[in-house]
C-alpha cells in the first residue's frame, strides 16, 4: 500500500459513499420515509470516514517524504520542518480542497446527528451531500493530490515560502476553512425550509450552527489579519486585498443576518431576507473560493491553476441560480403582516443588518469594480485601501450609531430609561468628540472617540439594565448583575461582541490616522532617531538554517528593548522575504524591519521603522469578540437537539 | 562576519537587492503615505508602500526626490499616472463610471432601504386588510407551524 | 418576472467571470500607444562602447529609424532566458533597418555581462540599475517590449517574453 494508492482508494469511496448518501435523501424526499434518512446519516459517517482516510494518506506522503504523487512533488521539500510538513497539506490548492472536503464531510455527519425533523432533514441532509459530492468529484476529476508521478524525484521545492514564514499560517486557513465550510449548514436548513415551505422554524433550529461559522470566521479575519502583521512586512493588518475581501464578505452577510434572524425569531418579520442573507452568504464563500483559485482578479493569496476556475464558476452559479431560484418562490409566497416602528429594537436590528448588507455590497463591487470597467470600457482601474478606506468610515460610524442604541431600546418603542440612557450617551459622544478635537485630534480620529465614549457608555447601560432586570430574583444589585452575566448569555455575549467591536473601531481609527513609518540607514553602533524613538544597530549577523538562509539585524529600540528583524532567502525564491521584529506595546507598536544590508563588508543595514498606536488593542478586541460569539454559541443547558428559539 | 560573507557570495547571483551596493535612501513618513496610494506594478494587488519589489523601492526613491524639489502631492500622483495610467491609483478619481463606485454605499442603502420601504409598506397594508388582532394573528401563525 | 430577473443577475455574474478567466493576461494597454517615445540617456554598458560610445541618447535615434526597446535582468529567469536569443536572432536579420536597444533593469553588471555572454548579445545595452527608464515607460515587469516607428512614436507594447513570430509581426507594422 502507499500513499497514493490510499489516497485515491478513500476518495473514490468518499465520493461514493457521498453519491449514496444524496440518492438516499432523494429517496427519503420523494418517498417522505424516514427509514432513507436514518440510512443517509451512516452514508454521511462512511464518507466522514473516508474524507479522513484520504487525510491521512496525503499527510503520511507529507510526513515520510514519499514524492511518488504529484502534491508532494510540487509542493514538498525534505527540508521543511516538521509542523511546514504537516501544514502543507492545505498550502496548495489540491490539498485544500482536500481539508475543505474533509471539514465539509465533518459538518455534513456532525449536522446528520441533529436532524430530527424527517420533514426538513431529507433536504438539508441532500444539500450538505451535494456540496460534498462537488468536492470529492474536484479531487477525484479536476485537482487530485494523489496522481502518481512515475519517476519521483528525491526532493522537492517545498510550499511558497509566504506560508512557511510564520506558524500562523499553519492555522489561519484551518479557521477559515471551518467558517467557510461551516456556512454550508445554515444554507442547507435555508434551502431545506425554503423547500419544505417552513418558512418560520429553521432560523432558530440553525442559529447555532450560524454562530459557530460566525465564530470560526471572526477568528480566521483577526488570524489572518495578525499574521499579515507578523509577516508582510509594512505594518500594516488589513490590505483591502480581494482575497482578503473574499473572506470578509461572507462575515459581513452573517452579521447583518445574525440580526435580522432575531427579529424573525421574536416577531416573525423579514422571512425572505433571512432566506437572502443566507443564501448569500454561502454564495459569498464559493465567491470567495472561485476568486482565490481562478487567479480572475489579481492577489498576493491567490492560488492560480488551470480547470479549477470554471469549475468553480459553475458551482458558483448553480449555487446562485439555486438560492435565487427558490427565494423567487418564497417571495411570492410569504405574506408577513404588521407594523413597526424604525426607532424600537426590532427597527434597530433591521438598520444594523442594513448597514452590514451595504458593507458587503461595497466591497462586493469595489473588488469586481476592475473587472467590471475592463469588461465594458477595456480600461484598467484599481481598487483598494485608499478607496475603502473612505467608504467604510461613514458606514462604520453609522453601525457604531446603531450597535449602541439597539440593545437598549425595548422591543415595540422607546421606554423612559432607553430613552435616559441616549441622552447620556449622546452627551458622552459629544464630550468625548469635542475633548480630542481640543487635543489636536482630526475630525475622524475626534468622532471615533466620541464613538467608542458613547458605545462605553451603552455597555453600562447594558449591564446596570441587566442587573436591574435579575436583581427581584437574585437578591441585591451585584448578585443581579452576576446573575444577568451568567443567565442572560445571549445578552451579555452578544454586549461582549459589541464591546468588541466598538474596541476594535478605536484601534482601527488610531493605527490609520496615527501611523509613522520612516526608513533609514545605519551603520553598525551608529543611532539615530526614527520616527521619535532612538534606535542603535548592534550589529549583522546571518544564520543558514538548512530550507532557508536568514540575515539579521540586531538593533535597540528605545522602550523597546533589542528587535532582530530578518531578510530570509529561500532558494525558490529570487528575492528575499521580510521577517520584521514587532514590540508589542499599551500605546504604540514597535515594527522594524531590515530593507537592505552592506553584502559586501556588512557595515551598514537599512531600517524600516513603523510606529502605530493601539494597535494591540486590535488584537485584544479580536478575542473579546470570539469570546462573546463563544459564550453566546455554548449550550446554556441540555435542551432538545431541534433547538427551540431560547430567548432570554 | 566570515561565514555570512562567504555564503553571501555564494547567494548573490539570487539577490536583486541594492544592485549598485549603496544603501537604499532614507525616507520620510510623507514618502510612504503617497506610496501607500499608488499600486507596486509587479505586484498582485500591493501598494508601493508595502512591496519590496525593485520597481516599488525606485518609486518611493522618486517619490522622496520629488518631494525634496518641492513638487505637491497631487503633482507626485500625476507623474505615476502619466507614465501609467490611472490604473497605478489605488483609489480611482472620482469622474465618469468611477462615479458608481464612489456611490456605492449610498447606492446600497438606497436601494436596500427602498426594499425595505416597500416591504414593511406592504407588512403594514396587509395587517390593514385583515383587521386581524395581533394576538389572534400569532395564534394562527403558530397553528400553521404546527401543521 | 421576478424570477427573470434573479436569473438575469446570475447570467451576467457567469459571462462577466468568464470573460474574466479568458482575457489574456500578456496583454497591457501602455498609455504611452500612439505617443512620442519618452527620451532617456543610459550609460551603456562595457562591450558596446567601442561602437556605441559612452552613453546613449535615445533622442539622437528617434525618427530616424524604428527602435525596439527591450527591457530585461539577468535574476529575470525564465521568461528574459527564452527571449534573448529571439532578440539576438531578429536584430541579425534586421539590422539595417531597425534598431534594438537593451535595457538592462535593476541589476548586477557582472550578472548582466554574464547574461549578455551568455546569449552573445550584440545589439547595444544600457545600464539601468535603479530602473529609472522602466518607470517612465510605465513598465509593469521584466522583460517588456516596446516598438518605437519611424516618427518617433510607441506602436506596441508586449508584456512578457516575447515570441519570434510576434516580434516579426509587429516589426513588420512599424517598418510599413
Amino acid at each position: 500500500m502507499t500513499p497514493g494508492l490510499l489516497g485515491n482508494l478513500a476518495l473514490a469511496f468518499g465520493f461514493v459513499f457521498t453519491a449514496l448518501g444524496l440518492a438516499l435523501a432523494g429517496f427519503a424526499w420523494w418517498a417522505k420515509d424516514g427509514r432513507y434518512v436514518e440510512a443517509a446519516k451512516r452514508a454521511a459517517l462512511f464518507s466522514l470516514l473516508a474524507a479522513l482516510l484520504a487525510f491521512g494518506a496525503l499527510e503520511w506522503a507529507l510526513l515520510t517524504d514519499d514524492f511518488s504523487i504529484v502534491y508532494t512533488v510540487k509542493n514538498h521539500s525534505t527540508k521543511s520542518p516538521l509542523w511546514v510538513k504537516f501544514a502543507t497539506l492545505w498550502a496548495a490548492l489540491e490539498g485544500s480542497i482536500l481539508l475543505w472536503a474533509t471539514f465539509q464531510a465533518l459538518y455534513t455527519f456532525l449536522a446528520a446527528r441533529r436532524m430530527r425533523d424527517y420533514w426538513m432533514a431529507p433536504a438539508a441532509l441532500g444539500t450538505l451531500f451535494g456540496i460534498q459530492l462537488f468536492f470529492f468529484g474536484v479531487m477525484l476529476f479536476v485537482a487530485n493530490p494523489f496522481t502518481p508521478v512515475p519517476n519521483p524525484p528525491a526532493d522537492g521545492p517545498g510550499p511558497n515560502p509566504l506560508l512557511q514564514n510564520h506558524w500562523m499560517m499553519a492555522v489561519h486557513p484551518v479557521l477559515m476553512y471551518l467558517g467557510f465550510v461551516g456556512m454550508s449548514v445554515p444554507f442547507a436548513y435555508a434551502v431545506a425550509a425554503m423547500l419544505a415551505r417552513r418558512y418560520q422554524s429553521w432560523v432558530a433550529t440553525t442559529r447555532w450552527w450560524t454562530l459557530v461559522a460566525f465564530g470560526f470566521l471572526t477568528a480566521a479575519i483577526f488570524a489572518g489579519g495578525w499574521w499579515s502583521y507578523e509577516v508582510l512586512g509594512w505594518g500594516g493588518y488589513w490590505g483591502w486585498d480581494p482575497v482578503e475581501n473574499a473572506s470578509f464578505i461572507p462575515w459581513l452577510l452573517l452579521a447583518a443576518f445574525l440580526h435580522t434572524a432575531m427579529v424573525q425569531e421574536r416577531r416573525g418579520f423579514f422571512k425572505t431576507w433571512n432566506f437572502a442573507y443566507i443564501t448569500l452568504a454561502f454564495s459569498a464563500t464559493v465567491f470567495g473560493t472561485f476568486l482565490t483559485r481562478s487567479g480572475v482578479i489579481q492577489s498576493v493569496h491567490a492560488f492560480v491553476e488551470g480547470a479549477v476556475g470554471p469549475v468553480f464558476l459553475g458551482f458558483l452559479l448553480l449555487v446562485l441560480a439555486v438560492g435565487f431560484g427558490l427565494l423567487s418562490r418564497v417571495a411570492g409566497e410569504v405574506r408577513d403582516v404588521g407594523g413597526m416602528g424604525l426607532l424600537s429594537r426590532e427597527g434597530l436590528l433591521l438598520g444594523g443588518s442594513l448597514v452590514f448588507a451595504t458593507m458587503a455590497f461595497v466591497v462586493v463591487l469595489g473588488t469586481l469594480f476592475p473587472l467590471i470597467v475592463e469588461a465594458t470600457t477595456g480600461d484598467k482601474v484599481s481598487v483598494g485601501a485608499p478607496f475603502f478606506n473612505t467608504a467604510f468610515a461613514p458606514l462604520g460610524a453609522a453601525l457604531l450609531l446603531l450597535m449602541g442604541a439597539g440593545p437598549l431600546v425595548p422591543w415595540g418603542r422607546v421606554d423612559a430609561y432607553a430613552a435616559r440612557a441616549l441622552a447620556v450617551m449622546a452627551s458622552a459622544l459629544v464630550l468625548g468628540a469635542a475633548a480630542s478635537l481640543f487635543l489636536g485630534a482630526t475630525f475622524g480620529v475626534a468622532l471615533g472617540v466620541g464613538l467608542f465614549c458613547y458605545n462605553l457608555a451603552s455597555v453600562y447601560y447594558q449591564a446596570a439594565k441587566g442587573a436591574r432586570v435579575w436583581r427581584a430574583k437574585a437578591g441585591g444589585a451585584l448578585a443581579g448583575l452576576l446573575a444577568y452575566l451568567v443567565r442572560a448569555r445571549r445578552q451579555a455575549g452578544a454586549q461582549l461582541v459589541h464591546l468588541g467591536v466598538a474596541l476594535a473601531a478605536l484601534a482601527i481609527v488610531f493605527s490609520q490616522a496615527y501611523r509613522s513609518d520612516v526608513q533609514k540607514t545605519l551603520e553598525v553602533g551608529q543611532s539615530a532617531s526614527l520616527a521619535g524613538v532612538e534606535v542603535k544597530l548592534l550589529r549583522l549577523s546571518a544564520f543558514d538554517q538548512g530550507f532557508r538562509f536568514a540575515v539579521e539585524a540586531t538593533a535597540r529600540v528605545q522602550g523597546a528593548g533589542v528587535l532582530r528583524p530578518q531578510l530570509r532567502y529561500y532558494p525558490t525564491m529570487n528575492s528575499p522575504l521580510a521577517a520584521p521584529a514587532v514590540h508589542y506595546g499599551l500605546y504604540n507598536d514597535d515594527y522594524l524591519i531590515l530593507q537592505a544590508f552592506d553584502t559586501e563588508h556588512a557595515q551598514w543595514a537599512t531600517l524600516r521603522m513603523v510606529r502605530t498606536p493601539l494597535v494591540l488593542w486590535l488584537w485584544i478586541a479580536g478575542g473579546i469578540l470570539l469570546l462573546g460569539v463563544l459564550y453566546i454559541a455554548i449550550p446554556e443547558r441540555r435542551r432538545a437537539p431541534a433547538g427551540e428559539g431560547v430567548t432570554a | 562576519m566570515r561565514p555570512l560573507l562567504a555564503l553571501l557570495l555564494f547567494l548573490s547571483l539570487a539577490l536583486a537587492q541594492t544592485p549598485t551596493g549603496e544603501p537604499p535612501p532614507d525616507l520620510s513618513p510623507e514618502v510612504f503615505k503617497i506610496a501607500s496610494q499608488l499600486r507596486c506594478p509587479v505586484c498582485q494587488g500591493e501598494s508601493a508602500a508595502e512591496s519590496n519589489a525593485g520597481v516599488s523601492q525606485e518609486m518611493r526613491r522618486q517619490i522622496a526626490e520629488m518631494l525634496k524639489e518641492g513638487k505637491s502631492e497631487e503633482a507626485i500622483r500625476d507623474y505615476f499616472v502619466q507614465r501609467y495610467g490611472e490604473w497605478i491609483l489605488y483609489a480611482p478619481p472620482r469622474r465618469g463610471v468611477n462615479w458608481l463606485l464612489w456611490l456605492a454605499p449610498a447606492i446600497g442603502l438606497g436601494l436596500l432601504g427602498l426594499g425595505l420601504w416597500r416591504y414593511l409598506a406592504e407588512a403594514r397594508r396587509r395587517e390593514a386588510e385583515l383587521a386581524l388582532g395581533e394576538e389572534e394573528l400569532r395564534a394562527l401563525e403558530h397553528r400553521l407551524e404546527e401543521e | 418576472m421576478r424570477r427573470l430577473f434573479y436569473l438575469l443577475i446570475v447570467a451576467v455574474l457567469g459571462g462577466l467571470f468568464w470573460w474574466g478567466l479568458h482575457r489574456n493576461p500578456g496583454e497591457l494597454k501602455s498609455v504611452l500607444i500612439g505617443r512620442p517615445a519618452p527620451d532617456f540617456e543610459l550609460p551603456l554598458l562595457p562591450p558596446y562602447r567601442q561602437a556605441w560610445g559612452e552613453r546613449f541618447r535615445l533622442a539622437d535615434h528617434l525618427g530616424k529609424t524604428p527602435i525596439v526597446l527591450n527591457f530585461w535582468a539577468s535574476w529575470c529567469y525564465p521568461a528574459c532566458y527564452q527571449e534573448a536569443p529571439v532578440l539576438q536572432a531578429a536584430w541579425e536579420a534586421y539590422r539595417d533597418r531597425v534598431l534594438f536597444f537593451g535595457v538592462n533593469n535593476q541589476d548586477k553588471t557582472e550578472a548582466a555581462l554574464k547574461f549578455i555572454d551568455r546569449f552573445g548579445l550584440t545589439f547595444p545595452q544600457g545600464y539601468d540599475p535603479r530602473g529609472k527608464v522602466g518607470i517612465d515607460y510605465g513598465m509593469y515587469g521584466v522583460p517588456e517590449t516596446f516598438f518605437i516607428d519611424r516618427k518617433g512614436k510607441v506602436r506596441y507594447r508586449h508584456a512578457g517574453a516575447i515570441d519570434a513570430a510576434t516580434l516579426k509581426a509587429k516589426l513588420a507594422e512599424v517598418l510599413r
